[in-house]
């Protein structure tokens, strides 16, 4: 049987290859099509355990060295960069120029932006920015049989051809090799305000969602933390959350917004406040904390925004007493959300994990990171997709011969 | 690089080739007698989309009104080995929507019906003929709209935008159909019913939504469509701006977006396209070398900066005069104006051709003095109405099809633009689509091996190439065997993996 651990060992086992340009990345793809032997693509490692434990890989194809920013049109608004390039690198580069790119998600230091567009990464920012298919515009890959190939450009509007540059977001490395990315680029916002909900049960805070928007509020990033209201054992989850909205852009429009939500909240009788800059910095700082702290047990909840209470009581609260150190991120405006911690017992894990599918059934429960007995007892995938078989079909066409992370991807792909 | 086979640009289409008695009776047994169209004569309406240079006669129109009718149409079709071909309201700019010969049509405008609308939620779910501003229609009483808004929005369909991944002017802030569809409900080559996406966010496995969204009918029919829809923005501000030229606009356009703001829309005229508009729509604009128009859109705060930012940076660039709507309905005549321009340049020239190239933003004034020395080589004129903003132009080729000669050099022109486009690291289009019209471009922007993995992926959705053959790829291509029949993976063999 396959566990983390043996597949973790397996690629320490696999020959590593470290491809110094472009050109020889290539190479190295056709060189390992020749030989028939299997890949997987590594970026800063910090979704390893995302899909199932690839099976038989004999090579692993490390972009580390694949870190140059190939160009910065600063007038343009957009970038290219090579598949290793780290994401917070990228945005010191762009700083200087006043931009940035709209993606925040976790292990900014580590994560590169091949491993990001591979792994559909995202941070509280998508509230307002989308996620990465909304923010790529070009791509360009090496097939599992060596040919290089492009789709997108370096325009934010084209819409010539099939959008290649989608189908790779989040496609785990089973389609092609990424080599290089085009993203569409966003002034840095001049001034952020966070306001504070400090204790909301969960349909307060779709309430508060629906107020948001129905005062035409347009906030980048919303998120809601589990409210620490633990005892000594460590933090249980009461129902309740802290949640905080952030305001970014110009200095008058920022200001206008949080006061708006400020008297909406005392209208409403909601506490709030408006955070100063080092408590608005400890509150997100607390996020990143929930979001990246080491956990052998993680999952992604997707439901509609509405449904937060059901997601609550059905799948953050059970998992949450199934799990050591448990924490919790919710996105609420964008019905999505991460549960993380460590895993006592794995049957409880798992019978969480069940039960929290089949309180969402239009949702999905992705196990992000699980330990080899909780992956034994519940697929971390969840129930396969209506489009399956479009899915294999896609991937029989681009990797013939399963040679590209097999077995990671949905269904076996 | 030849148009497809018995398409002649401008003249008449070949007599249809009729379908198969056998197959005709199989489709009224599916949607009706009524809803099946083969009289040649009827045919004619369809036999081309809003770019009328290019005509084919379809075998025969089919309007089914169901998920189900559109399937068993499929079936039938496949089995009977005709191409098909979807259509929308037949807007399309590039002959997306141009029959193949011997094809059966699909076409989709009796499935009109608004299906859900969850407002809470932020979605609605809608039949693929549903037309564009209707959506919006429905839920503005609410406060909430559908961001896109391509020109034509008052006739087009939701299904043809998914098709072509429709932009409009607004797209600059908010994006493009892509960036708006939630999921699809799809008949496939197979005939099988298949649900791509849905309400939730980050559905497990391929984005095939992604792919689906602009392929222009080559993948299958879509018959449902769940879309995002947005509030309102609590203030739009919006300003016309006109300079002596389109180079002192550009300059404009540039050091707005440099100054941080993201405009709504920002649309840029030269003079010919300002006369156009004037000529169509009556505002008083005055005669000269270009005007932008400028929407900026957010919390009234926010928008009263940034809009009095971009005045400024207009007065500086050398703006002969900036206006300021006194209310919304002078706001919208402004909006008239430029929407309309397509539509004015009938009262420039008899015939045009309009072109959908995008550039790098900061080329725009470099690219437009080409165009502008290509122009006066050909001895045609040249209308420019573009969204500024994104540096998608929309170059017109006034010609007049009488004078001998003239329709081919407009032609020849307008592929002359999309090559400079090219050159200049943009694309052919940036809202229109591929279709039959840019087709044999595509081998210029992309390498033989990007379209061989693009033909892969439409050879996953569809191996027999039924839709909409002859578009999007510059030569036919065929899909080979199949790689070999599926084989269970290790992990799957293990139980590890259940494929369903």
């Amino acid at each position: 049987m396959s566990t983390t651990a043996a597949s973790l060992d397996a690629l320490a086992a696999a020959r590593q290859e470290r491809p110094a340009t472009l050109a020889e990345a290539t190479e190295a793809l056709r060189r390992a099509d020749r030989d028939g032997e299997r890949l997987l693509f590594l970026g800063g490692g910090t979704e390893l355990s995302l899909g199932a434990p690839p099976v038989g890989v004999e090579v692993v194809l490390g972009t580390e060295q694949l870190e140059r920013i190939v160009e910065h049109a600063p007038l343009d608004q957009i970038v290219i960069v090579e598949a290793g390039v780290r994401l917070a690198s990228l945005q010191e580069a762009l700083a200087r120029e006043g931009q940035m790119l709209a993606l925040d998600a976790p292990w900014a230091s580590r994560a590169t932006l091949g491993g990001l567009v591979a792994t559909n990464a995202f941070g509280p920012r998508r509230t307002r920015y989308g996620s990465i298919r909304d923010l790529i515009i070009g791509i360009s890959i090496v097939r599992a049989d060596g040919t290089e190939a492009r789709g997108g450009g370096k325009v934010v509007k084209n819409v010539a051809g099939f959008d290649l540059p989608k189908l790779m977001v989040g496609s785990l490395g089973t389609l092609g090799f990424i080599s290089t990315i085009t993203f569409r680029l966003h002034p840095r916002p001049e001034t952020t305000r966070t306001v504070l909900f400090p204790d909301l049960d969960a349909d307060t805070v779709r309430r508060v969602v629906l107020a948001l928007r129905a005062a035409q509020l347009e906030p980048a990033a919303a998120a809601a933390l589990v409210h620490e209201g633990g005892d000594d054992l460590g933090v249980r989850f009461d129902g309740r959350f802290e949640l905080g909205v952030r305001f970014e852009g110009f200095e008058a429009g920022v200001r206008q917004q949080a006061m708006k939500l400020l008297e909406l909240a005392t209208r409403k009788g909601w506490a709030a406040e408006s955070l100063g800059a080092e408590t608005a910095r400890a509150f997100w700082a607390r996020h990143d904390d929930a979001r990246e702290s080491p956990a052998g047990f993680r999952a992604k909840l997707a439901a509609q925004s509405m449904d937060l209470e059901r997601v609550a009581n059905a799948a953050i609260g059970s998992l949450f007493t199934a799990l050591e150190v448990p924490r919790c991120v919710c996105y609420p405006t964008l019905g999505l959300a991460f549960v993380a911690g460590e895993v006592r017992v794995p049957g409880q894990v798992a019978a969480a994990v069940t039960a929290a599918r089949d309180a969402l059934p239009q949702g999905s429960v992705v196990l992000q990171a699980a330990s080899p007995e909780v992956r034994a007892a519940v697929d971390v995938w969840g129930p396969p997709p209506g489009a399956l078989p479009l899915m294999r079909a896609v991937k029989e066409r681009l990797d013939p011969k399963r040679r590209l992370a097999p077995g990671r991807f949905v269904g076996g792909l | 690089m030849s148009a497809p086979s018995l398409v002649t640009p401008a003249a008449p289409a070949a007599a249809p080739i009729p379908a198969p008695p056998s197959v005709v009776d199989r489709l009224i047994a599916v949607v009706g007698d009524r809803n099946v169209i083969r009289d040649p004569v009827d045919l004619r309406t369809y036999e081309c989309d809003g770019l009328t240079s290019f005509r084919a006669a379809p075998s025969v129109v089919v309007l089914p009104a169901s998920t189900e009718e559109v399937a068993a149409v499929v079936r039938i079709a496949v089995g009977a080995g005709m191409p098909i071909v979807p259509r929308g309201a037949g807007t399309g700019l590039s002959g997306g929507a141009l029959p193949v010969p011997g094809c059966v049509l699909v076409g989709l405008s009796r499935m009109k019906r608004i299906l859900e609308i969850d407002l809470d939620n932020g979605w609605i779910r809608v039949q693929p003929g549903v037309i564009n501003l209707d959506v919006s229609k429905e839920i503005s009483a609410a406060g909430y709209y559908y961001a896109p808004d391509p020109s034509s929005q008052s006739v087009c369909t939701i299904g043809g935008n998914v098709a072509e991944n429709s932009g409009g002017a607004h797209c600059l802030k908010y994006g493009f159909t892509v960036n708006h569809a939630r999921g699809v409900r799809m008949v496939t080559a197979t005939g099988e019913v298949v649900d791509i996406g849905g309400p939730v966010l980050d559905p497990p496995g391929y984005d095939l939504l992604g792919v689906v969204v602009g392929s222009e009918g080559t993948l299958g029919i879509v018959t449902e469509v769940v879309l995002r829809i947005l509030r309102k923005p609590e203030c739009t501000r919006t300003f016309f701006a006109t300079f002596p030229s389109t180079d002192e606009g550009g300059v404009c356009v540039s050091e707005i977006i440099g100054a941080g703001i993201v405009p709504a829309a920002i649309e840029m005229m030269d003079r010919l396209a300002i006369k156009a508009a004037v000529a169509a729509t009556g505002v008083d604009w005055p005669d000269v070398g270009a005007a932008l128009l400028m929407d900026v859109d957010g919390c009234t705060a926010e928008a009263e900066h940034t809009a009095a930012v971009a005045v400024a940076i207009a007065r500086r660039s050398g703006a002969l005069e900036v206006r300021v709507p006194k209310d919304d309905d002078e706001r919208m005549l402004m909006w008239k104006g430029r929407k309309s321009a397509f539509g004015a340049m009938g009262r420039l020239a008899p015939n045009y051709i309009v072109q959908d190239g995008v550039i790098p933003r900061k080329d725009i004034a470099r690219v437009l003095a080409e165009i502008a020395r290509l122009s006066q080589e050909r001895g045609l004129r040249v209308a420019n109405v573009f969204h500024a903003g994104d540096g998608n132009l929309h170059p017109l080729v006034l010609y007049d099809a009488k004078v001998p000669g003239q329709e081919h050099a407009a032609e020849e022109l307008g592929g002359e633009i999309l090559r400079l486009c090219i050159r200049y690291g943009g694309s052919i289009t940036g809202e229109h689509g591929v279709g039959a019209d840019k087709a044999p471009y595509m081998a210029e922007m992309f390498s033989d091996a990007d379209l061989d993995t693009m033909a892969k992926v439409r050879c996953a959705f569809d191996p027999g190439t039924t839709f909409n053959p002859s578009k999007v790829f510059p030569t036919p291509r065929l899909c080979g065997d199949r790689p070999g029949p599926y084989r269970p993976h290790a992990t799957e063999v293990a139980g590890l993996a259940d494929r369903g």
